[in-house]
């Protein structure tokens, strides 16, 4: 079984098809910056773009996955860091940082489907991503940022 | 003395072929603050807790003594050293420990860090400096106490007083590096559980093993995660008997065990008030699930263990007596923490994943599932509170007395064994005391509790007793003013103990930054609370709560002032404030963990809903910052933003919140 992720191709045994691809994006591929929160779907530690489209890999089989474009957090950057990493950094958002690749993961696809959200906008689409920490008040601030709007 | 610049610096450097090491002395108070836990000796004068080693191309290297769950102690710390150093922040690199390189430190808990680490640090980074200058040779240098001018720790320089991000934020939004215990990989590693005793699965998948393991228990193994995370735990649900948690049939026991405050109050006259407050078992809800790697060594003699961890020492010294071995035969690596809250204080994956890898002959990794996050781990006891106050004609508190009841804290069933539950059963809990004793001024005080066992592991979270006390306390306060006709902010004022001059001025800068005196937005209510804590932290709340017909309540707005000494990064002090805020929100509006059967009932986030980010309000905040004061705690200090909720949804439903959390149709 081949899956493509960040652009490359990937041979994965079959056996692991009927895994969930976080495992085997973060065990058999060794991309750990998408995160195990709950497995269950609920909280969005684990969340990448599957052609282009947020979604939370503990809740997608890995055989599901094959054929498509697979984006994770380590993929996200290409010459220089993505807006919405450089706005995270200026914002100075992570506090623990473990939710922040699904978090990050989220905005990016937001902003591609709503390039100047408002706060209800996204609040809206962020709501499955939790943060423990307290760091939502920054999210907001760097994905305004990120999309290029004057600081509320 | 002169400026050492960037360039003199290296210049200094480069004369030493193998760098320079200075050791830190330990804080003069560095005791285990989990007494429960095995005690360790803590050599004071040299003891190592912190290794600062310039190396020869200039660069300085700060060994950590705390670890970093997000409160920001790495880049605090960096700080520090850049500006005894008088360098830039990127030539200080700071390093978490391990056990191997630090000497024994006590746990990173109780907002301590910054309390107890800045001066040794400074004072390691100051004889840096004056031994550089002083063109002394010497390789190794001791923090024997002898004198040292500190520049850090008068506030405003360089690099103190300035906002940084997090440490390794460029990792932690690109993913690319190994940070947290479960990034952790090693050739031929094994996924493995530990079966709760009991327990069995309910089927063995292909790609699971069973095994037996040294301590009694089975576990299960794999070598990939997914069959792992997907195997069903049938979990006991016999069911056990929870103790009542209520203040009234503790006092008809007779008097609480714990006295805080021992006046006579007169119970002759009538209390001005007498309310009686609730608080249910609450869960951390890390984002990150517990995780471990364990390898074994050189014929199972030898143990190395990555892990999360608020006390590698302890992990060290548990796993050592686990398997009969000596401390040096155990390495701990420290990693990055996806989320402490307290919740990290004792030892269960290491010693899993130690277990497993020992059955495994391999190296094993442990991964926590949500579920298990809820049943298996220890969360903050519930507790009841009966507060009674009398005013006299002025406004003024003459009688107080508070009776509050709780699970243990400190003396937590999750990390001791039975005889010594029954031995600390003496001994007045401090986790459950924290935060007990009011800010006010008052004729006669009475403040007492008792601590009872419960058949569910409780233990300390992000603040613990101050959360529910602070919210007891703040809440009778507030009605009082109400009672007497007052604002309740001056109300506050006329009532403090006129010793906290500083919570005093928190007092007055929210009242400022809030705009206290302008008229509420219809349909709002604001509420006012504030608290110390552990006398050396001071915050004040301003909350606006708006409050639906239905009694659904949003809110929109929180201010916070606070004081916690000499401020080395406000922009992470912000950061724990406003995490603190949140926790306050999260506490009012949605968290209680369900027991049944005297057991958790939590296996989801489903189940326990944490606060998302629709339910962030605005927030602001202002620092404040007193000329001279050291620097303190600021994790846990806002968390009386609780009672500041609670208090403007009285103000605009007229219904007091006495149980948490709030239902819109469970008010007084």
């Amino acid at each position: 079984m081949q899956i493509t992720v960040n652009g490359r191709s990937a041979d994965i045994p079959d056996e692991r098809s009927r895994d969930p691809l976080l495992w085997v994006l973060r065990e058999t591929l060794g991309l750990t910056g998408t995160k195990f929160g709950c497995g269950q779907g609920l909280c969005g530690a684990c969340t990448v773009h599957l052609d282009g489209a947020a979604v939370r890999s503990c809740q997608i089989s890995t055989g599901d996955a094959a054929g498509r474009s697979i984006i994770t957090i380590e993929g996200l950057a290409g010459e220089t860091l993505h807006p919405v990493q450089q706005a995270w950094i200026a914002e100075s958002v992570p506090q623990c940082g473990y939710c922040q690749a699904g978090q990050i993961m989220s905005a990016v696809a937001l902003l591609r489907e709503t390039p100047k959200p408002d706060d209800a906008a996204i609040d809206a689409a962020m709501a499955g991503n939790l943060c423990r920490c307290g760091t939502y008040q920054r999210i907001r601030k760097a994905i305004h940022r990120a999309a290029g709007e004057a600081q509320p | 003395m002169s400026a050492m610049s960037r360039r003199t610096l290296f210049a200094h450097a480069a004369r030493f072929a193998a760098g320079i090491t200075v050791f830190a002395a330990a804080p003069a108070c560095a005791f285990n603050p989990l007494p429960a836990l095995p005690t360790r000796s803590m050599p004071s004068g040299e003891a190592r807790i912190a290794w600062l080693r310039l190396l020869p191309d200039g660069r300085v290297q700060l060994l950590l003594p705390r670890q970093e769950m997000g409160q920001g102690i790495s880049i605090a710390l960096r700080q520090i050293v850049a500006e005894e150093l008088d360098i830039e922040l990127d030539r200080v690199e700071a390093v978490l420990p391990d056990t191997a390189s630090i000497a024994p430190v006590k746990s990173t808990v109780g907002s301590d860090s910054m309390k107890d680490f800045t001066e040794p640090v400074a004072r390691a980074a100051a004889l840096l400096r004056e031994h550089l200058q002083s063109g002394s040779t010497a390789t190794e240098l001791h923090d024997k106490g002898q004198p040292v001018t500190l520049r850090s720790l008068r506030g405003g320089g360089r690099h103190v007083g300035q906002g940084h991000p997090t440490e390794r934020i460029a990792d932690i939004v690109t993913g690319a590096s190994t940070l947290y215990a479960g990034d952790v990989r090693l050739p031929g590693i094994l996924f493995g559980l530990v079966l709760p005793a009991g327990v069995e699965p309910r089927e063995l998948a292909a790609g699971l093993r069973l095994v037996d393991l040294a301590d009694g228990r089975r576990g299960l193994l794999s070598d990939h995660p997914g069959p792992l995370h997907a195997v069903t735990l049938d979990r006991p649900t016999a069911d056990r008997t929870m103790p009542e948690m209520n203040i009234d049939a503790a006092m008809a026991r007779g008097r609480l065990e714990h006295r805080l405050r021992n006046d006579t109050v007169s119970t002759d006259t009538a209390w001005t008030l007498d309310r009686r407050y609730a608080i249910p078992f609450a869960a951390h809800a890390a984002m990150e699930p517990r995780s471990a790697v364990a390898q074994w060594h050189d014929g199972g003699t030898r143990l190395e263990v990555w892990t999360g961890t608020q006390d590698a020492f302890f992990v060290r010294e548990t796993l050592a007596r686990q398997f009969g071995l000596s401390a040096e035969k155990v390495l701990v690596h420290s990693c990055r923490i996806g989320g402490g809250f307290g919740a990290r204080t004792i030892v269960r994956q290491e010693l899993e994943a130690a277990l497993l890898a020992q059955a495994a002959g391999r190296p094993v990794k442990v991964q926590w599932s949500r579920a298990a996050e809820f049943v298996d781990g220890f969360h903050r006891p519930p507790s009841s509170h009966r507060i009674r106050a009398r005013l006299d004609a002025q406004g003024r508190i003459t009688d107080w007395w508070h009776g509050f009841c709780s699970g243990h804290v400190i003396f937590t069933s999750a990390a001791m064994p039975r005889w010594m539950q029954a031995v600390t059963s003496f001994v007045k809990d401090p986790g459950v005391a924290r935060g007990a004793l009011p800010p006010y001024a008052a004729n006669r005080m009475r403040v007492e509790f008792s601590d009872l066992r419960l058949p569910v592991d409780t233990g300390p979270w992000r603040g613990l007793g101050a959360g529910p006390n602070g919210f007891a306390i703040e809440s009778a306060i507030d009605e009082l003013a109400q009672l007497a006709g007052r604002d309740p902010l001056q109300f506050r004022l006329a009532n403090l103990d006129p010793q906290h001059g500083r919570l005093r001025a928190c007092l007055e800068a929210v009242r400022d930054l809030s705009g206290w005196n302008t008229p509420v937005p219809a349909g709002t209510g604001r509420g006012i609370a504030c608290g110390i804590y552990k006398e050396s932290s001071y915050a004040a709340v301003v909350a606006e709560v708006r409050v639906a017909e239905d009694g659904n309540a949003k809110v929109t707005h929180l201010w916070c002032a606070q004081d916690s000494g000499l401020v080395v990064n406000p922009d992470q002090l912000r950061a724990q404030i406003e995490g603190n805020l949140l926790w306050g929100l999260g506490m009012v509006l949605i968290e209680k963990l369900p027991i049944e059967g005297g057991r958790v009932a939590a296996y989801t986030f489903a189940d326990y809903p944490i606060p998302t980010m629709d339910a962030m309000p605005a927030i602001d905040i202002a620092l404040i910052e007193p000329t001279g004061a050291a620097p303190s705690g600021a994790g846990e200090t806002a968390m009386v933003a609780v009672a500041a909720i609670t208090n403007a949804i009285a103000a605009a439903t007229g219904r007091r919140v006495l149980t948490l959390p709030y239902q819109a149709t469970s008010s007084a």
